[in-house]
């Protein structure tokens, strides 16, 4: 962010060799970090990298073994010392509103918070409707914080470690499950907060394009600090450029590609090569030199996004480097064959919870093999949507097929045919992740010939070869996930129904997941139905459905998608300037519409992309405020997310 | 159902009662608790903890202090009382009473000894606190045996009679046989009805707070969606504590009562573990329907508890059923300890067969049948 | 102690007690039901004995004997036998619980001057039970043997029956049965279960506080934040105890009104006590639920701490006084038996303070202990 300047040269946080470790095994191994005051500090590394329990200990509620520890000055080396910071820093754990109280309301959540941190009546009224009104929970006031979504549960988790206004807050993957347009307002909030009151941040995020929002990182692995410093600094330190390219054919080109770049990836037909070279020219020439006897028909250079740049220094470390290679087994991706059976259908599906309609009137179909997308904000519905198809909660009205069964009569037939991930974690902590395969496994009735294969072949594909004797309790959020993919691949069912299924897992595990899928809905013909909130994973799908407010709102694929809101609204703006909130407001002064902060950048949608560009151009010289760059691109599928679902909640407000 | 359909259902309930036992091994804590029941708990329940009153301590008040009065306090002593001693008023003896000291006091008239020999009637007065009427009766009963013994005595050497000259008055002699425990050992009882107690507090708990735990930990949704019914979900949780509870009944029997108590096992051990077994099956029905109508532990606790207590203490376990208020004893009847508690007994303590207790176990099969289905019924409602 | 996050905590509590509308309902239906169940139902009287009799002899005095049984409210006839073969397995088959034996000759040999040995068989696998019967029936043979003797002795020594029952029976008991005069099992009984019923409800209300937020991990709210150690445990508590005080007040009124037992003590005293005592038996959930990890080793623990003390150490069932050492020592560790010589002496006794300060002290020092371990249990700032 531009404002730099607030960050005084004061440490707020001063560690030097901290050492955690739980029984034999070491989580956090000799960490040195400094955190500055108004800084907002980055930290990020796959699961399991030890990222949360040395937020644990910075926050004081966990102790440690060796080395010292620093916050606002104290020496926190005691539970007494540590009670003196808390009452200047704001923690919230990692998980879907774990820390919150399921049977009260959203309100009396909040309340107590304020409370227990002693905020006075007036404060709390103010400061509650305020972000109450920006996390869009306004309206949710007095539902039961259990019968909210994950993401809802997210945001008032974030309420309710802000209310205090704390000069510290630590937030454990506070974005993890909130949806695109809320993880910009949470954004938004806390660029707010930093500029109001100088306050600092510590957050550890799984979404590498957030990452950018940081003014410092750092990236751990294996409980140790790989790297820090500025986001642009460490995309640096990557040192290469992104190739992307369509070649037929396309399999023949991965092949030929993988020998030399282990870090590729296919998104449909397109191929995203990450080369390790000086300049796009050399990167160029090197990727097209490798492809010989194959076509190459479209290819560009790009520079290294955070996400590459962080799969990129994970493979400096010997031992990361391993497991990335493991990980990484890009897949044939063939075209979608038209002659396969319909897997899912959901015809008027309604779902009422009291007065309170939950999903209304949807219908859509998932075609056998294919990857269906179900996007939408935090509470649309997508969740109950699911388990309605599943069977675990009947439906209002309406009716449904699933894996070629009426879901109304058939219900034990499908049950032997899905496969379910739910959003919660929902296998047994006390269980070790073996156990708990093969306890599916057993329940599923694979046949004991084949177990021991199909034990193993779910360990592969789910990566969990180095945890299989772990408590599943003891895991960190992304390996659970895949546990639970795993569990619910075991008896390698005809339909998949994926609930988040990649919340709070990290890019590297990320890209193996949908890896993963790819070559079950390709190769074994699965049918797919899964919802995200990464966009990037959401481009991947064959064909979405976008859902608000209960209904769907639009349903095509993702090309599609992006072409249309590219005729109804234009191409997207992005323009970077030396003071981006100034220029921000003066945007809004002058009734451009649809303008957003977006990191150091201000985006807007612009149909005729010429005139917009000049009275940018005249109204920021007009304010004495410099341009440093104005680029038009098309718009992503992030952008028509944010678009449609804004025009709606508009037009509801209005 | 054909052979591998049953080979499959077999499969699901083993591996099902398998994960039901892991997950109960990795909470130490409460597999430590569950070993304290079987041993501890009724070891300290049956070690000298007696429902009848042995050494009441009492004080006279002698205003006597005649050979007649010292003769007559010599024979409160033990096994009922425990004479701690003579006190001079009643303001005292009151005192005493009150703080509950003493449990009563003797109060032996001036002229206790002449009227002894002038042939009148002497009365003793006998002062028992009776704010607990069980032990205030059973101490007034002991001492009016006591005084009685007295007289008699008394009178038989002032008339001269010797025991053998007794033989030719027409008085009846009671010549009693107490069955199953001739010298009335407390800890046979107090040891059974404990184990039973235990039996049945873990047989409605273990099994409700693994189905409980389920739902609050969410891992139902990922059985709702699997092909498991109601029954296999239900049936391996009861299974698994089920063989918990009979492996600490076995170690509870061999290791704690029949060594340090002594209990003569007189029927037959494997059909006191079959019975067990059934009644295990029965209490676990009525925890697994308490806990398809809760949504916590915290529910299926205070549930537990509401039926836990009037269950084991109106089941004849620890009272004699016979005095309870004629409704109270008809609701016993649909009580599953009240038919385990009889058979138990029964075949423990007067070796009872098959032959004998058929009557109470349809009672505890037809129970617990309806118990169990019943639970599983509401589940299925809730997730089917 | 900063009040404004004690109030957080305690609020928050509170709130989610009312959402939870079956907990809610059983915190203060728990007490309640099981109050009056076990006050209507648990009596150690021994009374209602059922039993069979042989009478070989068949003439007017056997018959007179039995009916002395026939027509006790100790015993409950059950019929005749002809042979003593039937008698084994009714007493096996629980059928009675004691069988009297009349021989041929019985009264050809009392009119004759001779002695008749009569043979009772008495159930003994409840030791207590067998006790109180045996009593009765040696009661019921003295009174017999007294009249016989007396007509005996009159016709020999030509006195009046009169005279010769006082010559038989020279020292008579005269009991004098303090504090309820009337013996009405259900004033101690009511009274009592005040006891029994605030020791076991409490605990388990407290019992999943900490563990359950531990399990699901908001208890990092607190880690977290600026409140005390004290001050989150008053808060945790206080709900609570408020709910508990309610019911304190409400058992106390059904003591009253429903059994119509007196309360001759010092309110004041009597509900200072209690509430000690509740934050006591409260305190002891509270301490159970920061010691262990999974809410099920909670709920079995409490019930270690809370059944066990209650029902065999309290005084209420099992007479202290009787206890060899080793139990009478454990008994003294438990609140227990301290508060239910609040109860007998606040209701029966009319006593307070004066009498009864040694208890409360106990009580204090009871809770303070309590409270200290439970603080030195709960740390912000764990290793795990």
């Amino acid at each position: 962010m531009g404002e730099t300047t607030l960050v005084s040269g004061q440490a707020v946080i001063k560690i030097s060799g901290l050492c955690k470790s739980y029984k034999k095994k070491l989580a956090v191994d000799t960490v040195a970090l400094t955190v500055k005051r108004g800084e907002i500090y980055g930290l990020i590394g796959p699961d399991g990298a030890g990222k949360s329990s040395l937020m644990k200990t910075i926050a004081g509620v966990m102790s440690f073994e060796q080395g010292s520890l620093e916050v606002f000055d104290v020496n926190v080396d005691s539970e007494a010392a540590a009670e003196k910071i808390k009452g200047r820093l704001g923690f919230m754990p990692q998980g879907l509103g774990l820390n919150l109280y399921g049977d009260l309301s959203v309100e009396e959540n909040i309340d107590f918070f304020a409370q227990l941190r002693q905020v006075s009546p007036q404060q709390l009224a103010e400061r509650k409707e305020k972000l109450l009104t920006m996390t869009w929970l306004d309206k949710f006031r007095d539902r039961p914080m259990k019968n909210l979504s994950g993401g809802m549960k997210q945001k008032l988790g974030l309420i309710c470690t802000l209310i205090h206004e704390p000069e510290l807050v630590i937030l454990d993957e506070p974005t993890t499950g909130v949806d695109p347009i809320s993880r910009r307002n949470f954004w938004a909030i806390l660029a707010e907060l930093l500029r109001e009151h100088g306050i600092t941040a510590l957050i550890s995020t799984a979404y590498m394009d957030e990452a950018a929002r940081f003014h410092r990182l750092s990236l751990m692995f294996n409980g140790q600090i790989l790297t820090s410093g500025e986001p642009d600094v460490i995309c640096q330190q990557a040192q290469g450029y992104l190739v992307q390219l369509t070649a037929e054919p396309q399999l023949e080109a991965l092949k030929l590609l993988k020998v030399r770049y282990p870090q590729i990836e296919t998104i449909g037909s397109r191929i995203r090569v990450f080369v390790n070279n000086i300049s796009p020219d050399e990167a160029l020439k090197a990727v097209s030199g490798q492809l010989i006897g194959v076509e190459i028909k479209n290819i560009q250079v790009f520079d290294t996004y955070l996400e590459d740049a962080f799969i990129n220094l994970l493979r400096k470390d010997p031992l990361a480097d391993q497991s990335i290679k493991e990980a990484i087994i890009p897949c044939f991706d063939n075209p979608l064959p038209d002659n396969q059976g319909i897997a899912i259908e959901a015809k008027q599906l309604t779902r009422d919870f009291g007065k309170f309609r939950s999903v209304d009137h949807i219908n859509f179909s998932v075609r056998q093999g294919e990857i269906f997308g179900l996007l939408g904000a935090n509470g649309a519905g997508k969740t109950t949507a699911i388990k309605m198809l599943t069977g675990i909660l009947p439906p209002s009205s309406g009716e449904g097929t699933v894996a070629g069964a009426d879901m109304r009569f058939a219900g034990q037939l499908i049950k032997e045919r899905i496969g379910y991930m739910s959003q919660a974690f929902s296998l047994y902590h006390d269980l070790t992740v073996m156990e708990n395969i093969r306890l599916y496994a057993s329940i599923y009735g694979i046949n004991r010939k084949i177990i021991k294969q199909r034990l193993a072949w779910v360990m592969q594909i789910a990566g969990l070869a180095g945890v299989s004797g772990q408590l599943a309790g003891s895991l960190p959020m992304g390996i659970r996930q895949r546990l639970a993919l795993g569990c619910a691949l075991v008896h390698q069912p005809v339909v998949l129904f994926l609930d988040e299924p990649t919340s709070g897992v990290d890019p590297v595990g990320r890209r193996h997941f949908w890896d993963i899928l790819v070559h079950l809905a390709r190769v074994e013909h699965v049918a797919i139905l899964v919802t995200t909130h990464y966009m990037s994973e959401a481009e991947r799908c064959d064909h979405l459905a976008l859902m608000h407010a209960g209904r769907v709102i639009a349903d095509d694929s993702p090309a599609n998608m992006i072409q249309a809101l590219q005729n109804e609204a234009g191409q997207m703006l992005k323009i970077t300037t030396d003071s981006p909130s100034e220029a921000l407001s003066c945007l809004e002064q002058a009734n451009i519409k649809g303008s957003g902060l977006y990191g150091r950048h201000i985006q807007l949608l612009a149909l005729d992309t010429e005139t917009v560009e000049n009275q940018i151009r005249v109204l920021l010289e007009k304010h004495s405020i410099k341009l440093i760059s104005l680029e038009a691109r098309p718009p992503t599928l992030e952008d028509v997310f944010v678009y449609r679902v804004l025009e709606l909640e508009n037009r509801d407000q209005a | 159902m054909n052979r591998s359909a049953l080979l499959l259902w077999l499969d699901r309930i083993i591996a099902m009662t398998i994960k039901e036992l892991k997950q109960l091994i990795r909470d130490p804590v409460l597999l430590l608790i569950i070993a304290y029941f079987f041993t501890a708990d009724v070891y300290m329940a049956a070690s000298g903890v007696t429902l009848n009153l042995h050494n009441a301590p009492i004080m006279v008040i002698d205003h006597n202090h005649s050979s007649a009065s010292r003769e007559l306090i010599y024979r409160f002593r033990e096994p009922y009382f425990d004479f701690k001693g003579e006190i001079s008023n009643k303001n005292e003896a009151e005192n005493l009473l009150n703080t509950g000291k003493i449990v009563a006091v003797l109060d032996i008239p001036e002229n206790f000894q002449s009227f002894l020999f002038q042939g009148k009637q002497a009365a003793v007065q006998f002062q028992v606190d009776t704010s607990n009427t069980t032990l205030g009766t059973l101490a007034s009963g002991y001492a009016t045996e006591i005084t009685n013994d007295f007289g008699q005595d008394f009178v038989n050497k002032r008339l001269g009679l010797t025991d053998e000259q007794m033989d030719a008055a027409p008085v009846i002699q009671n010549r009693y046989r107490v069955l199953y425990n001739p010298n009335r050992i407390d800890s046979w009882f107090m040891s059974i009805s404990e184990l039973m107690t235990v039996i049945t507090m873990l047989s409605m708990m273990l099994p409700a707070a693994a189905a409980v735990r389920e739902k609050e930990r969410g891992t139902i949704e990922q059985l709702a969606v699997s092909p498991l019914s109601s029954l296999q979900i239900l049936l391996p949780k009861v299974i698994s504590m089920g063989l918990v509870i009979l492996l600490g009944v076995a170690f509870c029997l061999f290791v704690i009562i029949i060594p340090v108590f002594h209990l003569p096992i007189k029927g037959s051990i494997g059909l006191f573990f079959a019975i067990t077994a059934l009644y295990v099956f029965s209490a676990s029905g009525i925890g697994l329907f308490i806990a398809t109508i809760s949504h916590t532990l915290a529910e299926v606790t205070l549930l537990v508890i509401l039926l836990l207590f009037p269950l084991v203490l109106l089941s004849g376990a620890w009272t004699p059923p016979e005095a309870m208020p004629p409704v109270i004893r008809w609701v016993m009847t649909i009580s599953p300890l009240y038919y385990y508690t009889e058979m138990s007994n029964a075949i423990l303590l007067k070796g009872a067969g098959i032959n004998i207790i058929w009557g109470s176990l349809t009672g505890l099969t037809a129970l617990g049948g309806i118990f169990f289905f019943f639970g599983v019924w509401r589940f299925r409602r809730q997730f089917g | 102690m900063n009040l404004t996050r004690v109030w957080a905590v305690a609020y928050k509590e509170w709130r989610e007690i009312l959402r939870d509308r079956l907990f809610f309902t059983m915190a203060f239906m728990l007490p309640t039901v099981i109050f009056l169940l076990l006050g209507y139902g648990i009596s150690f009287d021994v009374e209602k004995i059922p039993f069979a009799a042989l009478d070989q002899d068949r003439t007017a005095m056997s018959r007179d004997f039995l009916h002395r049984f026939i027509d006790s409210r100790y015993f409950d006839y059950k019929g005749d036998v002809s042979s003593d073969r039937y008698l084994d397995p009714l007493l096996a088959h629980s059928d009675i619980r004691f069988a009297i034996i009349i021989p041929p000759r019985f009264q050809e040999r009392l009119l004759a001057g001779q002695s008749a040995s009569v043979q009772s068989l008495i159930d003994g696998v409840f030791p207590y039970r067998a006790e109180v019967a045996k009593g009765y029936v040696s009661a019921i043979i003295a009174n017999f043997n007294a009249q016989s003797l007396a007509r005996h002795f009159g016709a020999q020594l030509g006195i009046s029956r009169e005279q010769a029952l006082i010559q038989v029976s020279p020292v008579r008991l005269e009991s004098r049965y303090l504090y309820n005069q009337a013996l009405r099992s259900q004033w101690s009984m009511s009274s009592g279960l005040v006891m029994l019923v605030l020791m076991v409800t409490p605990p388990f209300l407290t019992a999943l506080g900490v563990v359950r937020e531990k399990e699901n991990g908001s208890i990092y709210n607190i880690y977290a934040s600026s409140i005390t150690r004290s001050e989150f445990l008053l808060g945790k508590f206080l709900t609570y105890l408020l709910i508990s005080c309610l019911n304190i007040l409400i058992l106390w009124w059904l003591v009253i009104k429903i059994f119509g037992t007196p309360f001759k003590g010092d309110p004041i005293f009597f509900y200072a006590a209690s509430v000690i005592y509740v934050i006591c038996t409260a305190g002891a959930g509270l301490l159970v639920s920061l010691v262990v990890r999974t809410q099920v080793a909670a709920v079995m623990l409490t019930l270690v701490i809370s059944f066990v003390p209650a029902w065999l150490f309290s005084g209420l069932l099992v007479p202290i006084q009787s206890m060899p050492s080793a139990p009478k020592i454990e008994s003294h560790l438990f609140p227990t038996l301290y508060y239910l010589r609040i109860t007998w002496g606040s209701f029966l006794k009319g006593l307070g303070w004066a009498e009864l300060w040694f208890d409360v002290a106990a009580l204090i020092l009871y809770a303070i202990i309590l409270w200290v371990i439970a603080f030195l249990n709960f740390h912000k700032r764990p290793a795990e």
